[in-house]
């Protein structure tokens, strides 16, 4: 592991196998097939285990990027040094760091919210202790679920914010494990705090009779004319998507030409904060016109509080154009200015979007097992999305794209002068 | 990308910025919003008039024990899963029927036109076929279908406890004209036709030889005088699809609306009897159940409904079965016009029409 503060998934030299964009279509099949079947034996209503009840399932789901996320971007792999992530075939690779974002979730589940914050702290952080109170067990698992999957969606809105926006700062010099257990500390404070302010007022009037010494009303009533936490679900997960807008799709430009911190990350965190709520007004405004206004009260496609969430949903989706175009095209293209590049990009992300959107609700029913139609109480294309992006990531940061790539062997990576020192 | 004075990078932020301010205002601003969007219509569709209903809740009870209901969802892998796949429990529910925690809903609703002459419509046929065929002779219903007084079957939409007690009707009647809404399954057609589901404990010994209508979505159909349906395509859970609802103008009074469960929203329905039917803004009653919190279960978007609902000017509610007991007590909190029942024939409690209650309107 390299102690520098550069992240060794960019710093890593990969080498096509085959030539784009053939390279690309065999990895992207690859990945979705893979996508496919675990859904299809963990998720799928027809399927084997069927955890898409849907919270439950999609708890997991949630917890697998923001886990995958710690492990590359604040932990740089750590504790896996620079020779085992250099050197060891990419299945065997894979199956260990993908080994390890699991029990990653399952201890942050299992452990931290329903054993120690379930147990000690806010009751609906575990169903047993709901179930106890004299719920059905269906809904104290689904209402539990909602809460601890928020907690990884507010999470990986704000854990890369340090890394991407703040290089780290101030902890920047600090070498691993040091560095990683500062930041993350640091930014699940910060998730706490903002679960705290976006989605415990939610729980004040899920729970008959509402639960006014316990948490506040939810504050947003007024404005987003709904008491649901929907409100809050939509435009953090729009901030979620536009901290990889930044990454993948900007560059880090302008941001990165900002060469002090702590304004970059300042500045960087306000772009992210801005194009978030940027998102989220064009999307609600994009289905106001299309389907009307929504009514208050109302239920489906009118509910106000379907519409907040449908924003985040339609965001998310551009995650997967946005992440194809990154990891299977090379981020095309690359040889014109930051701003055209930039232009390019997002007019064919824009686009994708609007194609994956027609072809998900025409063939999701057939293919992932859910029911047709835009909007539904207990459906979320959330879920099969961020898998899809969960199994993308886990081929870009721990398998090193294979097949359609490799790594660059010692000889490739170092300058031919190095070489001629060694053999020497 | 090189190096970038500070004034540059300002200008640049400065124009960005500018651009993202606009951006954001026009897209929420009322100039965009009036171009864009267009304005609510106004209902045009002309149904006529009728003079009273009578509204007899045959039972409301769709099943017994909620808990057990929610394990068997939960068991077979939750809400999405196809309802013909769930092995529901039908043996030794002490609260049950006979052991069997299956019961269902139906309500007969009669109408009386303006000359004086009355139809009567069966909404819904249960799920237990024993047990509505106890209900349906504790109200005279079997007698009625047997004598032809029941002009149609009116099936809401093909949930387990609305539709699988057709048994009960078509021993009675079997060639009742049936109105169903668009999204029936073909499973449902099946057990129209006598098709037995064993893995869900599920069969029809009596097969459907009357006419059969499929009501598309979207559309008022008028159905008598002053009388119309609506269907809606709306997604529900255990792999249903499509609902429709009663609409009934009264004269001298205003629009009454008559659910199964209402899975499409008692605002969304009202709302889009609002923009489609005339006088569609004068809302007198509502009757059935609505949907919001059938398993004692909770959500804040149901209390965006409840506070909401003052805004429509019901004078008389009679709702009940999926409403939850949860939800009217909310609705009587706030003061809405909440029919009380009488708690009796299983129904556990009376402050909803239960079951062998009757609402006048």
């Amino acid at each position: 592991m390299n102690q520098n503060n550069s992240l060794w998934v960019e710093t890593r030299d990969l080498q096509p196998r085959l030539k784009q964009p053939l390279q690309g279509i065999i990895n992207l099949l690859l990945v979705t097939a893979f996508f496919l079947l675990v859904w299809w034996i963990f998720m799928d209503p027809r399927g084997i285990i069927r955890w898409y009840t849907p919270q439950y399932g999609y708890m997991y789901i949630r917890w697998i990027l923001i886990a995958a996320i710690w492990q590359v971007y604040i932990f740089n792999y750590w504790p896996f040094k620079d020779s085992f992530l250099n050197n060891k075939h990419p299945l065997i690779k894979g199956l260990i760091l993908i080994g390890s974002n699991i029990v990653i979730v399952a201890f942050m589940v299992w452990v931290f919210c329903y054993a120690f914050l379930g147990n000690l702290s806010i009751p609906y952080l575990n169903p047993k202790v709901l179930t106890g109170l004299g719920m059905t067990e269906f809904f104290a698992r689904e209402y539990s679920s909602l809460a601890i999957l928020m907690m990884a969606a507010i999470a990986s809105w704000l854990s890369p914010v340090w890394p991407v926006c703040f290089d780290n700062h101030p902890w920047q010099n600090l070498t691993q494990p040091a560095r990683g257990f500062t930041v993350w500390v640091w930014t699940f404070f910060l998730t706490l705090i903002a679960f705290l302010i976006l989605m415990h007022p939610h729980y004040h009037v899920l729970f008959y009779p509402w639960q006014e010494y316990a948490a506040a009303y939810p504050w947003w009533y007024g404005f987003a004319r709904t008491l649901s936490g929907n409100f809050n679900v939509g435009w953090v997960m729009c901030g979620t998507v536009s901290i990889w807008f930044l990454e993948l799709v900007f560059d880090r430009y302008p941001i990165r030409l900002i060469k002090k911190q702590p304004l970059r990350g300042i500045i960087g965190f306000l772009f992210v904060f801005t194009m978030a709520w940027l998102i989220f007004f064009a999307f609600l405004f994009l289905q106001d016109v299309s389907w009307g206004p929504a009514v208050e009260g109302a239920k489906r496609l009118y509910a106000p509080d379907w519409r907040h969430l449908h924003c985040g949903e339609l965001a998310c989706m551009m995650l997967i154009p946005m992440m194809t175009l990154h990891f299977y095209f090379d981020n095309w293209p690359k040889k014109y200015s930051p701003s055209i590049n930039i232009a390019i990009r997002c007019a064919i992300i824009f686009i994708a979007t609007g194609i994956l959107h027609y072809l998900y609700y025409k063939y999701s029913p057939p293919i992932l097992g859910t029911q047709p139609g835009y909007s539904h109480p207990q459906q979320f294309p959330m879920a099969p999305v961020i898998l899809w992006i969960n199994m993308m990531l886990y081929h870009y940061w721990f398998m090193d794209m294979y097949p359609g790539k490799r790594l660059a062997t010692r000889k490739e990576r170092l300058p031919v002068s190095n070489l001629i020192a060694e053999e020497a | 990308m090189s190096d970038i004075s500070r004034r540059e990078f300002l200008k640049g932020l400065a124009v960005g910025g500018t651009v993202g301010y606009f951006a954001m205002a026009g897209v929420s601003s009322t100039v965009m919003r009036n171009s864009f969007i267009p304005p609510a219509k106004v209902g045009a569709v002309d149904i006529g008039e009728c003079k009273s209903l009578k509204i007899k809740v045959i039972t409301e009870t769709s099943w017994f024990n909620n808990a057990l209901l929610m394990d068997d969802m939960k068991k077979a892998g939750g809400l999405l899963v196809n309802q013909y796949e769930i092995p529901w429990t039908n043996k030794g529910v002490t609260e049950g029927w006979k052991g069997d925690n299956a019961g269902g809903y139906a309500t007969l609703v009669e109408v009386e036109f303006l000359d004086g002459s009355t139809k009567k419509i069966l909404l819904d046929t249960g799920w237990n076929v024993d047990w509505t065929d106890t209900c349906f002779k504790r109200e005279g219903i079997d007698k009625m279908l047997a004598n032809g007084e029941i002009d149609c079957l009116f099936v809401s939409h093909e949930h387990f406890d609305h539709f699988w007690g057709i048994e009960a009707t078509l021993k009675y009647r079997p060639d009742i004209p049936i109105l169903v809404p668009k999204g029936f399954y073909q499973e449902g057609f099946d057990l129209l036709k006598g098709a037995n589901f064993p893995k869900c404990h599920l069969a029809n010994n009596v097969p459907h030889t009357g006419p059969l209508k499929v009501q598309e979505s979207e559309k008022v159909h008028k159905l008598y005088p002053g009388v119309a349906s609506i269907t809606f395509d709306v997604p529900i859970i255990t792999r249903v699809f499509g609902e429709q609802a009663l609409v009934f103008n009264l004269k001298d009074k205003g629009l009454a609306i008559v659910t199964g469960c209402c899975h499409m929203g008692i605002i969304s329905l009202m709302e889009h009897v609002k923009q489609t039917i005339k006088g569609g803004d004068n809302f007198y009653a509502i009757q059935g159940g609505l949907h919001i919190s059938p398993f004692e279960d909770w959500d804040p978007q149901y209390d965006d409904l409840v506070l909401a609902l003052h805004n429509y000017g019901l004078k008389t509610m009679g709702c009940n079965h999926c409403t939850g007991y949860v939800t009217a007590e909310k609705f009587v909190t706030i003061g809405l016009p909440v029919v009380k029942g009488t708690a009796q024939h299983k129904s556990k409690r009376d402050i909803f029409l239960g079951n062998g209650d009757m609402m006048i309107i």
